[in-house]
């Protein structure tokens, strides 16, 4: 009977619920919406930044951190190389020269990281061949080939089969200089790969300063599967005296993204959940003072405190549980749709391309999260209700018969 | 045996300020099956009086007695029960839950009292039926007439086998033929069950119907006749 009460009573002012139902689905929907739409955010920089930047395990000499460029080259490279190969959970390997450098075009210069790679290997390791636009990977072999990012092909002014002039040091401390020609133009999904980095092979960086093919400053690993990443690293660590570091050792932003991301949906969801608190101790509080003679007639009658509560908090229920799995289905369609059809943001693509975000969004969100929001905005409902239901157990019966 | 016995009550209203005295060092009892009613110009203190009698006004001096228990004695949650198995209440607005019906009114007070199903649904046929309102039973109220209203107000107060039934001005917002019927069926309950109906009216039909009238002025019993 309490609980029919409470049904009948939630249709008796039927705007007034529409309303609280509707704003209880909208800000359920929003949620599950942002969370999606965050976490592909977040998944998309951290997978960017993994797969075609760092990779999931780098090797460098324990010099080299302190003093990066020629002077500490990894030791007994060939080893970890074949590591490779040998530990099943690797799935590539990149060995890499890196050297800071000058590149000239005939109408300016830039100051720019020289990538000598192999370039099979990298692009298993960093997907670098997909991501050209224009040009080869690497094909033109009468003269070096160059890879330089559309980005710094801007800057320099130049285009495809442009001569470019690298200036780097040898093993020598010595300058020296030679001509590339653009071979391909890349447009890389890490920014900082746009912003400065150009790929050259590693057998003509090589040459040109004079050591041998088996030198390397840095080595990328490539897992299969990102779990194993801290196992992978103590076994190989164990083997070498070269210093091991995971992408999160690498990169803190790793951890920072997945903080940040954690305590924005936090916040957000406690400012909705906030805004749904006073929305529903509004509806609820019009409805009592509404029903004044009728909550004074039925203490009159015999009705007890505890039981005039308890309705007031079933009918803050229902309304919640109407409300919260039609916005978790909302929610859920919406997302649903979008993590098929991708919700095309082309018109941010620049800013979102700064932080190494895609232009199109592919929301997605873990299935505990629902259950999870349903609790939440029971929660929400059972608060927004305890301070209505408490004035009306506060209503004195004499008060309603004499408005009688 | 007395049902309601009143022992020199007094009802003060702002003793700190202005005091208002609504009911003045009245004593009164009232007996299982009578049939009264508390008539008096506007202000005499009827209402006052009700409320003492039910529970919902604590007297400022005095004490009220009903069925052998000092009401003034039980703290508010005791006052609540005491009321749902005692005394049965009807308003003169009726007062019934809008979002129920007719049968729903009446089976709501059985229900917080936690009767037997099988007793609510034959108890709620029966004071239908008694009622005349057996084809009302699934409309609302605001699908009924003043008079049926008032018919369910008055189910809904036998419904729980009370001690007494007080009713406020029960006749006020009725046409002469509901008065009629109402009194009626009152009457007819009072004869029949022998339950004791207390009455606050200006209404002479209802005075006339009365055994037992009771004058109020000033807060004071200034006559109480016995009608044969």
């Amino acid at each position: 009977m309490m609980l029919s009460l409470a049904w009948k009573n939630i249709w008796r002012s039927k705007g007034r619920s529409f309303v609280v139902i509707g704003a209880i689905v909208i800000g359920v929907w929003s949620l599950i919406f942002m969370f999606g739409f965050y976490n592909s955010f977040i998944e998309a920089l951290s997978r960017n930044s993994l797969y075609h930047d760092f990779s999931h395990i780098q090797v460098h000499h324990k010099g080299y951190l302190t003093e990066p460029g020629l002077a500490f080259l990894l030791n007994r490279s060939e080893e970890l190389v074949d590591m490779g190969a040998e530990v099943p959970e690797i799935l590539a390997t990149s060995g890499r020269l890196i050297i800071n450098g000058m590149i000239a075009s005939p109408k300016t210069n830039l100051g720019i990281q020289v990538y000598g790679v192999h370039p099979t290997d990298e692009a298993q390791v960093t997907g670098l061949e997909e991501q050209l636009v224009e040009g080869n990977y690497f094909e033109n072999s009468k003269r070096y080939p160059i890879l330089i990012s559309e980005k710094i092909a801007d800057k320099l002014k130049v285009k495809l089969r442009s001569k470019l002039i690298l200036t780097i040091q040898d093993a020598q401390a010595n300058i020296t200089s030679a001509a590339f020609i653009v071979s391909g133009i890349f447009h890389s999904k890490s920014p900082r790969i746009n912003e400065s980095v150009i790929y050259v092979r590693h057998a003509d960086v090589v040459q040109l300063i004079g050591l041998d093919d088996q030198s390397y400053n840095e080595l990328a690993y490539l897992l299969r599967d990102t779990e194993t990443t801290d196992r992978v690293k103590v076994n190989i660590e164990s083997k070498t005296e070269n210093l091991l570091r995971t992408y999160r050792e690498i990169a803190p932003e790793f951890d920072m993204f997945e903080q940040t991301s954690a305590i924005t949906k936090q916040m957000i969801t406690f400012i909705i959940m906030l805004a749904l608190l006073f929305g529903i101790i509004n509806a609820m509080l019009m409805s009592v003072l509404e029903r004044t003679k009728e909550i004074g007639m039925l203490r009159s009658i015999g009705m007890h405190k505890r039981k005039i509560f308890l309705m007031i908090l079933f009918e803050t229920c229902i309304i919640s549980l109407i409300s919260g799995p039609l916005g978790l289905l909302a929610g859920f369609a919406t997302n649903r749709y979008l993590s098929i059809n991708g919700l095309n943001l082309s018109s941010y693509a620049g800013a979102l391309e700064q932080y190494g975000a895609e232009a199109i969004v592919y929301p997605s969100i873990d299935y505990a999260t629902y259950p999870l929001l349903m609790m939440i905005v029971l929660i929400t409902a059972l608060l927004g209700a305890i301070y209505p239901a408490i004035k009306a157990t506060r209503l004195k019966p004499l008060e309603a018969i004499r408005k009688i | 045996m007395n049902v309601i016995e009143l022992k020199n009550i007094s009802k003060i209203y702002n003793p700190d300020t202005i005091p208002v005295r609504a009911v003045n060092n009245l004593s009164l009892q009232i007996e299982q099956g009578e049939f009264t009613a508390i008539v008096g110009p506007s202000g005499c203190g009827k209402t006052t009086l009700l409320n003492m009698m039910g529970g919902l006004d604590p007297c400022t001096q005095g004490s009220v007695t009903i069925s052998g228990v000092a009401i003034s004695t039980l703290n508010e949650s005791e006052l609540t029960d005491f009321r749902l198995k005692n005394i049965g209440f009807v308003f003169q607005a009726y007062n019934l839950i809008p979002v129920l019906t007719a049968r729903e009114n009446i089976e709501f007070i059985m229900v917080l009292q936690k009767e037997d199903p099988k007793v609510i649904g034959d108890r709620v046929d029966n004071l239908l039926k008694r009622m005349g309102i057996t084809e009302q039973k699934d409309r609302r109220p605001s699908e009924l007439s003043g008079g049926q209203q008032q018919r369910v107000a008055v189910a809904r107060a036998l419904a729980s086998h009370p001690k007494f039934i007080l009713a406020d001005e029960p006749t006020a917002n009725l046409d002469s033929e509901a008065t009629a019927g109402l009194l009626e069926i009152m009457a007819q309950m009072n004869k029949d069950e022998a339950v004791t109906f207390v009455f606050s009216t200006h209404d002479q039909r209802v005075i006339d119907k009365a055994k037992r009238v009771i004058t109020l002025n000033d807060g004071a019993i200034v006559s109480d006749e016995i009608h044969l």
